[in-house]
């Protein structure tokens, strides 16, 4: 859960620091905006694995698929949402990038369950085993680390959304990073940016999601 | 090798360098004013002349006064030599942009004539300066008076020849040539080719290559834009000529990579003939990783056979024939690496640091938080920290090195990473290309280090 709201702190700041940037003088600043889009996403990966994990703490691997977050975020945050309950629908049907087989074999001697977690959800490395991937629960080494029940869905879950070709390694940031981020000093949270505010308060936090993600795709 | 972290002075020539405070420039008052911020600094050729650019679009030269042998306490003082507003903000109509007027960058040609010359840049326009020296003027001329009003045509009786006398020298910059309208994104780099007579400039996606007679027309000689903007993964940060092979230029990318290319290969200098790229050590991966890794500054060694770039923590030296890691590297602010995060934050990681030579390719140096500036001697692998700062700063004061404690216990003198002045940035620094002599720009101040002459 801490996870979870750090990832959603820093995404909300870096959309506040990407419409700062366009009222900047002398216009969008090319590399700031692919620096703040680069956090950005690894920010709502972290969210997302983190948000599955709370709903759905164990978790099969899709066979590999590819989703490029720009074009089918939306409907993938949504999907997510939707997901939550356990009811596991399927969401859409792009393929995902799972490049980081062999880091999410290294995963779990870093020691706390978080990584864990996160790398579990990559396991493309049964792929290579071939097999049924998608029906057999291959974490039950992984289950024993876990604190919390588990339940064992008959349903898949996809991996949260991976970026082809921009950012092939982020799995593997978000492998390690996460130390960092929970290590790290954060100042007080900034003021909401204005987009931000002026979305009704009321809202839930998922549809703070859609509101950066969509901030992102319109960016 | 990695520089260890020690105190102490460095040793060059066999002796050990000293620095002493010099001169410093600018206001005094804390309240800084944002057209005074110093954007770049560079010596020209010779190291007589000191250039610095500002926020505000204005050019700063300061020169060496003369050395007077008698008195050899230190060398030759910089004062103004010349003040000129060299970029005005101006106003894209068809983007609804405004470009401002900051100078990104100085780059000096070597001397040809008694007349100086300098490109100064901003986001989109390169300007040729040219600075000359009048130190005559002509009088007594027929229709004139000497203050310039026209005289009565019936009074004039006699006819004389003006003749030159001498006048209070006045220095005058003139634009000579304005390269426009060559860059779509902004311009963060140019460099004068060693034939003198191309230069390059680079912007986030492209680099163009200029002739300095020519400002209608220049040649893209890399192009890095994607098809699909939606597919941009790296921008170009920075990009030199080589100082020797005039076919030679480099460019670092955000990724953290350099490539170098050869325009004898191709017109279209896309495929790299080399490419540096040191792979990530998996224990330092973190969240920012990727962003930290981003190249700010490269700079070729005087010698050509080197090169270094400036990433936000770290300095590596590489040698040209060998590209799958640097042969140096000096960790910077490696106690900033656990404090990523709230550097994101106040928007410091996105800080661009510079790094220098010394003459003779032996000391880099580069700019760090809270004033301070670092320098790595390469032949003793010692390094230090010192501080711009007026005070305890008299005239051949020697500056006291300074020690950042990364944690636990502090000792006497040292500041915790906690208590450093993340406002204070040295972002800019040049170092004379002959001689002991530092330029460290401070936010809005230029500090002028010598080292002690006995």
């Amino acid at each position: 859960m801490e996870v979870q709201k750090e990832a959603q702190r820093i995404m909300t700041l870096s959309v506040w620091k990407m419409y700062h940037s366009r009222m900047q003088r002398g216009g969008l600043r090319l590399h700031r905006s692919l620096q703040l889009s680069l956090v950005m996403r690894s920010a709502r990966e972290l969210y997302l694995s983190a948000k599955v994990e709370v709903h759905e703490p164990e978790v099969s691997l899709q066979p590999a698929r590819f989703l490029d977050p720009r074009l089918h975020s939306r409907r993938e945050a949504e999907a997510e949402a939707e997901a939550a309950p356990l009811d596991g629908e399927q969401p859409s049907p792009e393929p995902m990038d799972t490049q980081e087989a062999p880091r999410a074999q290294e995963a779990p001697a870093r020691g706390g369950p978080c990584p864990a977690k996160v790398s579990r959800k990559r396991r493309s490395s049964n792929l290579s085993d071939g097999g049924d991937v998608g029906l057999v629960p291959s974490k039950k080494a992984r289950l024993e680390e876990e604190a919390a029940s588990l339940e064992i869905p008959d349903r898949l879950q996809p991996s949260p959304a991976q970026a082809e070709g921009a950012f092939p390694n982020l799995a593997r940031v978000l492998q390690r990073r996460f130390s960092g981020l929970l290590n790290c000093n954060p100042a007080a949270p900034p003021t909401a940016p204005p987009a931000c505010e002026a979305k009704p308060a009321c809202r839930p936090a998922d549809s703070m999601l859609n509101v950066l993600v969509r901030a992102v795709v319109a960016f | 090798q990695i520089g260890s972290l020690g105190g102490g002075c460095m040793s060059g020539g066999g002796n050990d360098i000293q620095w002493c405070f010099s001169q410093v420039k600018g206001a005094v008052d804390d309240d800084v004013a944002e057209a005074d911020i110093i954007s770049t600094v560079e010596f020209n050729h010779s190291g007589e002349l000191l250039a610095t650019g500002d926020k505000g679009g204005r050019v700063v030269i300061f020169q060496q006064e003369q050395e007077n042998k008698i008195q050899s306490h230190s060398r030759g003082e910089y004062n103004v030599y010349s003040t000129f507003q060299s970029h005005e903000p101006e106003f894209d109509y068809l983007k609804s942009l405004e470009i401002e007027e900051k100078i990104n960058k100085i780059r000096w040609l070597p001397q040809k004539n008694a007349a100086q010359f300098l490109l100064s840049t901003n986001d989109k326009t390169i300007k040729l300066w040219k600075i000359s020296e009048r130190d005559k003027r002509p009088e007594g001329y027929n229709l004139k008076e000497e203050d310039g009003r026209y005289r009565d045509p019936t009074t004039v009786t006699t006819l004389r020849v003006p003749v030159f006398r001498p006048m209070d020298l006045m220095v005058e910059a003139s634009p000579r040539r304005i390269f426009a309208n060559a860059h779509t994104y902004h311009i963060n780099s140019i460099s004068i080719n060693s034939d003198y007579e191309t230069y390059l400039s680079a912007d986030d996606l492209r680099i163009n290559l200029w002739h300095l007679e020519i400002t209608d027309r220049s040649f893209n000689i890399v192009d890095i834009k994607p098809a699909n903007m939606e597919e941009l993964t790296e921008v170009i940060t920075a990009a030199e000529f080589h100082p020797n092979s005039c076919n030679t230029f480099v460019y670092s990318s955000s990724k953290g990579t350099i490539r170098l290319c050869d325009m004898r290969a191709s017109a279209l200098c896309d495929r790299h003939s080399k490419l540096f790229e040191e792979p990530e050590d998996p224990s330092n991966r973190s969240f920012f990783s990727e962003i930290i890794s981003s190249i700010s500054d490269v700079k070729f060694s005087h010698s050509g056979r080197y090169m270094m770039t400036r990433d936000y923590l770290s300095v590596k030296i590489w040698d040209l024939n060998m590209e799958n890691r640097p042969v140096e590297t000096y960790q910077v602010h490696e106690y900033l690496r656990s404090k990523l995060c709230s550097l994101y934050e106040n928007d410091c990681i996105f800080d661009k640091f510079e790094c220098c030579w010394n003459g003779s390719d032996s000391v880099v140096m580069t700019g760090s938080y809270n004033n301070f500036f670092r320098m790595f001697d390469r032949n003793t692998k010692r390094d230090i920290t010192l501080e711009a700062s007026r005070e305890n700063n008299k005239p051949r004061t020697v500056l006291k090195p300074r020690k950042v404690c990364a944690s636990g216990k502090r000792k006497k003198d040292e500041i915790s990473v906690d208590s450093l002045d993340f406002n204070k940035k040295i972002l800019h620094t040049a170092w004379h290309p002959k001689e002991n002599i530092i330029a460290v720009a401070t936010t809005n101040n230029l500090y002028i280090f010598q080292d002690k002459v006995n």
